[in-house]
């Protein structure tokens, strides 16, 4: 047969024939080429994704260090906290099998299990639910995590009972696919004792996620210090995160290791220089005092309190009480809004530390200062005889030119006045200082007539209150520090646009009007005088440790809150703990020299100098004869008859902030007034300053100073039990 | 007239062709489906329809092809009864309708109606190879596919109307269609696809679409199987990972890997060698078919071995233009590669045809 197009060989057209060819050819070769070019050209790039795909990082948390006092007590921890979950790809293939699973773990841990899988209702509402939230019922919660992770467990219930999770683990045979996940959970013995010291933990806020990231850290799995030391020693604490390069298959089963794991390195120990033992005496005594004194006025009158207790000598601070204060064990899962949003509301801000984070009026401890001034600049001497009338009437210049009028002039009363109209009379320096009397160091501060001629002045004042502590934060290892406020001249013209006027000066030596400091550094200006004029650097910490209990070597540079392991300028070592001198001002010239005529001061271009140390043996003595003077002394009922050496200021500082001003209670020549007490002890060789503070307290030394007395001698007797224990170790037992 | 069987035509390089990319299809399934219990089975049951296809193509080749066209009727209307009980019997697979539940095994009709359709067209331009080239020509060759292609449409199964199509036209090209109507048959193709476009299931447009305009704010999901297919070709450089070593193939990053995207699991295992051996083996296959059409002793000889030649060829072609993304998503299987009894067995009753031509092709030497 023939078929006259179609002609041999072949049996088609051949140029028909040879379109289907180079169409057959085109389609081989430009897949050929597509593939070359995948393959060898973009390989690098395929591979790199290929190894992203089943590459995966497992974190492995590392566990926080723990925080001591410095007698070993724990006051913050690591507990196990038991999560029950379920692994989808672990349960049992057989549909009611799982049903029975499902159906006996609900018993146990009064989990519904949930109504029908294929209820898209129900799934699409448990979508909404965040991991430990109750709410969805087992099948929903296992069915969600089968479509998102099957190899990885989700939570069915947070924080079971250890009974409840030893029964799931004795089950573990019946019930494959159900474990037990341990969860550490930080946990704090002492609580609201400690919690404004030892601070709490919460989640990597979003704004740091990826510098955190950057560290390792796990948003959301890992937590992080927000307040007190488990903020500042963060760093310290936290230990590094170990990791594991994993492979993982498209189900995110975890198959071999990649690279050799990486252990998680523990967070570092570290023991505070708080005795807890001290500091449940020194919060018992301030809500005694504070709730004795409420009941008494029959109404809440001191609303909040600070006690702060150190060692002059070495600046380990041993109690730091700021009350109300929060538990912080109740943050210990998460931060519950309510309750977060009741601290942060409560006028009293018991989320704020007041020993290091309030200002005050220091008011008469304040006088410290001025003492120390008025006797090393010569304004006075020890022999000098000072006349203190009941009140004094002065005259408030704001220009040297001002002159005197009716108009101008005020009186300025002493604290005795109701009860001695003609005021402690004729009296020395150490008197003054005793008796804190007010009409003397306004004489001393401001001068007067003839008799002290020339006085110290704001610009002196400001010099003496520094080399003390005042007006600088302390750098202690806790942050949200205040640094308190010393005026001067040019502060009050910037900041009121007033000029400054005699009577600033006159009310600033009694630490009124302008002046602020925080209690820590009311403290700290006792301490400096206490220490003979060596201030030491406060510290809260005592040593860091690694896990075998070897102290690090650590540094802490309180200008931008870095810890080191090696010393930087500017910072301080805190472990192994060495006493760190700030400051030695009979050694340290600290004290600018100023020219003074009048109530005015120019700045003399001369060098700095020292504090002399008979002007701080002479402010010495007038805070021990506050305690040995018997009618006056304004510390002499409290601790006359004590059996050790106490010496001591109290204050009585008024005040008129916006809460005394909402109740109406700032009236004039009647403001209500903080109740301050500092005393240190043994006179000789202090080893112990205590300072307490009582909001709205009223009078120093009747509401603070039982606080300070309660104090130290809780010191003294804990010491005594210490050092018998050491002789004699088993009678402690 | 029947002369005596001359097994000396039968060609045994394309026989031999067919077996190697059987047996690399069977091992790649084999790894593929490494750790999936469930699927462990494939591995074996691939091996049957492999070893029953060569038997079907000795079977096949053994009998005259013309016997085949001469009981075109019962064939055709017999594979037609099975497309249409598809539409109401046949279970919903993957929202289409393409199985056929006979046992345990699941049979695709629309496989066998591929080669029902070649032969029904060979026939046809058997007969009317004296008639003019003209659209009446072409129209009633058309009449004859569509009784098919109707019927695979309704399924819905755009794929197998678009390799009929195609399957189609090619036999109306080389059977000497003027190019007049070729460029009226073109812009009426182009219409077509225009105006079936609407009509096309959702998924459809959306593969079409999001091949031609890839969306840059696309979800992971909808590009998923390609990615996953290119990262698996890619990795795989010159050499490959090696059998059973491929990230991607064996952590089952990648989908549907032992049926649509087989050629990327080949490509990550054995790499660049391993993907050129594959495509030459279809071109070798095709070649050896084409050359079977150029000898055979009629037009429906001729038809027959073209028509499996286009089969194969557009098949393989646009499976492995999906696995390197160069074609929008279709559900083709790689010829004699991927798993699946129906389509292996189809495709080799289509070799045994072709065989069967090739043997009976006029001899040169009498």
């Amino acid at each position: 047969m023939s078929s006259g197009s179609l002609s041999r060989p072949g049996r088609f057209e051949t140029w028909r024939l040879a379109t289907v060819y180079v169409v057959v050819v085109l389609a081989f070769t430009g897949l050929i080429f597509r593939l070359i070019n995948l393959q060898v050209t973009e390989n690098a790039l395929w591979t790199r994704q290929a190894v992203d795909n089943y590459t995966f990082e497992v974190s492995v948390p590392a566990p926080r260090g723990i925080i001591y006092d410095r007698n070993g007590s724990i006051l913050a921890r690591n507990l196990a906290s038991y999560n029950i979950v379920i692994t989808p790809a672990g349960l049992p293939d057989d549909v009611s099998d799982i049903q029975r699973i499902y159906r006996e773990l609900s018993e146990l841990i009064d989990v519904p299990v949930g109504g029908r899988v294929d209820d898209e209702a129900l799934l699409e509402n448990a979508k909404l639910f965040s991991p430990c939230v109750p709410g969805p019922g087992i099948t929903q919660l296992v069915a969600l995590q089968d479509t998102l992770a099957p190899y990885s467990p989700v939570k069915i219930k947070c924080n079971v009972s250890e009974d409840v999770a030893r029964v799931v683990e004795e089950n573990s045979v019946d019930w494959p696919g159900v474990t037990v996940e341990i969860e550490p959970i930080r946990d704090y013995p002492t609580g609201s004792l400690t919690s404004n010291v030892v601070g709490f933990l919460g989640p990597i806020p979003a704004a740091l996620e990826d510098e955190y990231r950057a560290r390792g850290f796990i948003p959301n799995r890992d937590k992080i210090g927000y307040s007190g030391v488990e903020a500042s020693l963060d760093d310290v604490l936290a230990g590094r995160n170990g990791g594991r390069v994993v492979q993982i298959d498209v189900a995110g089963q975890e198959l071999r290791n990649l690279e050799p794991p990486r252990p998680a390195v523990p967070g570092n120990n570290v023991y505070l220089t708080i005795d807890s033992r001290l500091q449940g005496v020194a919060e018992a005594s301030l809500i005694q005092e504070i709730n004795f004194w409420n009941t008494y006025f029959g109404t809440v009158r001191i609303s909040s309190g600070v006690v702060i207790a150190m060692n002059p000598k070495t600046g380990e601070i041993l109690a730091m009480v700021s009350y109300p204060s929060y538990e912080n064990n109740r943050f210990a899962r998460l931060i519950p809004a309510y309750y977060y949003e009741q601290l942060s509301q409560d006028p009293r801000k018991p989320l704020l530390n007041n020993a290091i984070s309030a200002e005050f009026p220091p008011g008469s401890v304040f006088k410290l200062s001025t003492a120390t001034g008025s006797i090393n600049e010569g304004v006075v001497d020890l022999d000098d005889i000072i006349q203190a009338p009941g009140q004094l009437l002065l005259c408030e210049r704001f220009n040297p030119s001002d002159v005197c009028t009716e108009n101008n002039t005020r009186p300025f009363v002493d604290h005795i006045f109701e009860q001695r109209p003609e005021g402690f009379g004729a009296v020395n320096f150490l008197q003054c200082i005793a008796f804190s009397s007010n009409v003397c160091f306004y004489k001393l501060g401001g001068g007067f007539e003839d008799e002290i001629v020339q006085g110290l002045g704001i610009e002196r004042l400001e010099q003496y209150a520094r080399a003390l502590g005042y007006d600088e934060a302390s750098g202690i290892q806790l942050l949200g520090e205040q640094d308190g406020l010393i005026p001067d001249p040019d502060w009050k013209r910037i900041n009121t646009g007033e000029n400054w006027s005699t009577g600033d000066t006159y009310i600033a030596s009694v630490g009124q009007g302008y002046v602020l400091a925080t209690p820590l550094q009311v403290l700290m200006s006792g301490a400096t005088i206490a220490n003979n004029g060596k201030l030491m650097q406060p510290t809260i910490v005592r040593d860091v440790t690694d896990g075998e209990g070897t102290s690090i070597e650590m540094w802490f540079n309180p200008q931008d809150f870095t810890l080191a392991t090696e010393q930087t300028a500017g910072s301080y070592q805190i472990s192994p703990f060495t006493s760190n001198l700030k400051w030695d001002i009979t050694v340290t010239p600290k004290i600018q020299s100023y020219s003074c005529n009048d109530s005015f001061c120019d700045l003399d271009e001369d060098d700095l100098k020292i504090v002399q140390s008979s002007s701080i043996d002479a402010v010495r003595e007038g805070t021990r004869l506050a305690v040995t003077a018997p009618l006056f002394g304004t510390l002499n009922d409290l601790f006359g008859d004590f059996p050790i050496a106490v010496a001591g200021k109290t204050g009585t500082a008024e005040y008129c902030d916006d809460v005394a001003r909402n109740a109406q209670r700032c009236q004039f020549g009647a403001w209500p007034t903080h109740s301050w007490t500092l005393a240190y002890a043994p006179y000789d060789d202090p080893e112990i300053i205590v300072v307490a503070f009582a909001y709205n307290g009223g009078e120093g030394a009747s509401v603070a100073g039982p606080i300070v007395e309660r104090v130290i001698k809780a010191y003294f007797e804990l010491k005594s039990i210490d050092i018998a224990a050491q002789e004699n170790p088993s009678a402690g037992q | 007239m029947n002369r005596e069987l001359s097994w000396r035509n039968f060609d045994f390089l394309l026989l031999g062709a067919i077996v190697l990319a059987s047996s690399l299809g069977t091992a790649m399934i084999r790894s593929a489906i490494a750790g999936n219990e469930v699927l462990q089975p494939l591995v074996a049951r691939q091996v049957y329809f492999a070893l029953l296809g060569v038997a079907v193509i000795f079977v096949v080749a053994s009998v005259d092809y013309r016997y085949w066209l001469a009981l075109y009727r019962p064939i055709y209307f017999g594979i037609m009864i099975f497309l249409i009980s598809l539409s109401s019997l046949g279970q919903t697979a993957f929202g289409a309708q393409r199985w056929f539940q006979v046992g345990v095994l699941f049979l695709q009709p629309t496989e066998f109606a591929k080669i029902v359709a070649i032969l029904v067209l060979a026939r046809y331009f058997e007969q009317a190879r004296h008639q003019p080239r003209d659209l009446r020509w072409a129209f009633k060759a058309f009449l004859w596919a569509f009784g098919l292609i109707f019927w695979i449409l309704l399924q819905p199964n755009l794929s197998n109307v678009v390799v009929l199509m195609v399957i189609f036209m090619a036999m109306l090209w080389i059977n000497g269609l003027d190019l007049k109507q070729v460029f009226w048959l073109a812009i009426g193709g182009v219409l077509l696809i225009l105006i079936a476009f609407p009509f096309l299931e959702t998924y459809q447009q959306a593969r079409v679409l999001t091949f031609i305009f890839p969306d840059p704010n696309a979800t992971y999901g909808a590009t998923y199987n390609v990615q996953q297919a290119l990262i698996a070709i890619g990795s795989g450089g010159i050499f490959g990972q090696g059998y059973g070593y491929g990230t991607q193939t064996q952590l089952r990053f990648l989908k549907v890997r032992h049926t649509d995207f087989i050629f990327s699991a080949v490509s990550e295992e054995f790499g660049m060698i391993g993907g050129i051996i594959i495509i030459l083996t279809l071109a070798f296959i095709v070649w050896r078919c084409i050359r079977a059409a150029q000898k055979a002793r009629d037009v429906s000889g001729s038809m027959i071995a073209f028509g499996v030649a286009i089969l194969i060829f557009f098949q393989g072609a646009i499976n492995i233009g999906v696995n390197l993304n160069v074609v929008p998503v279709s559900g083709l299987p790689l010829p004699f590669i991927s798993y699946g009894g129906s389509g292996l067995t189809a495709l080799m009753l289509g070799i045994g045809l072709v065989e069967s031509v090739v043997m009976r092709h006029k001899q040169m030497e009498f």
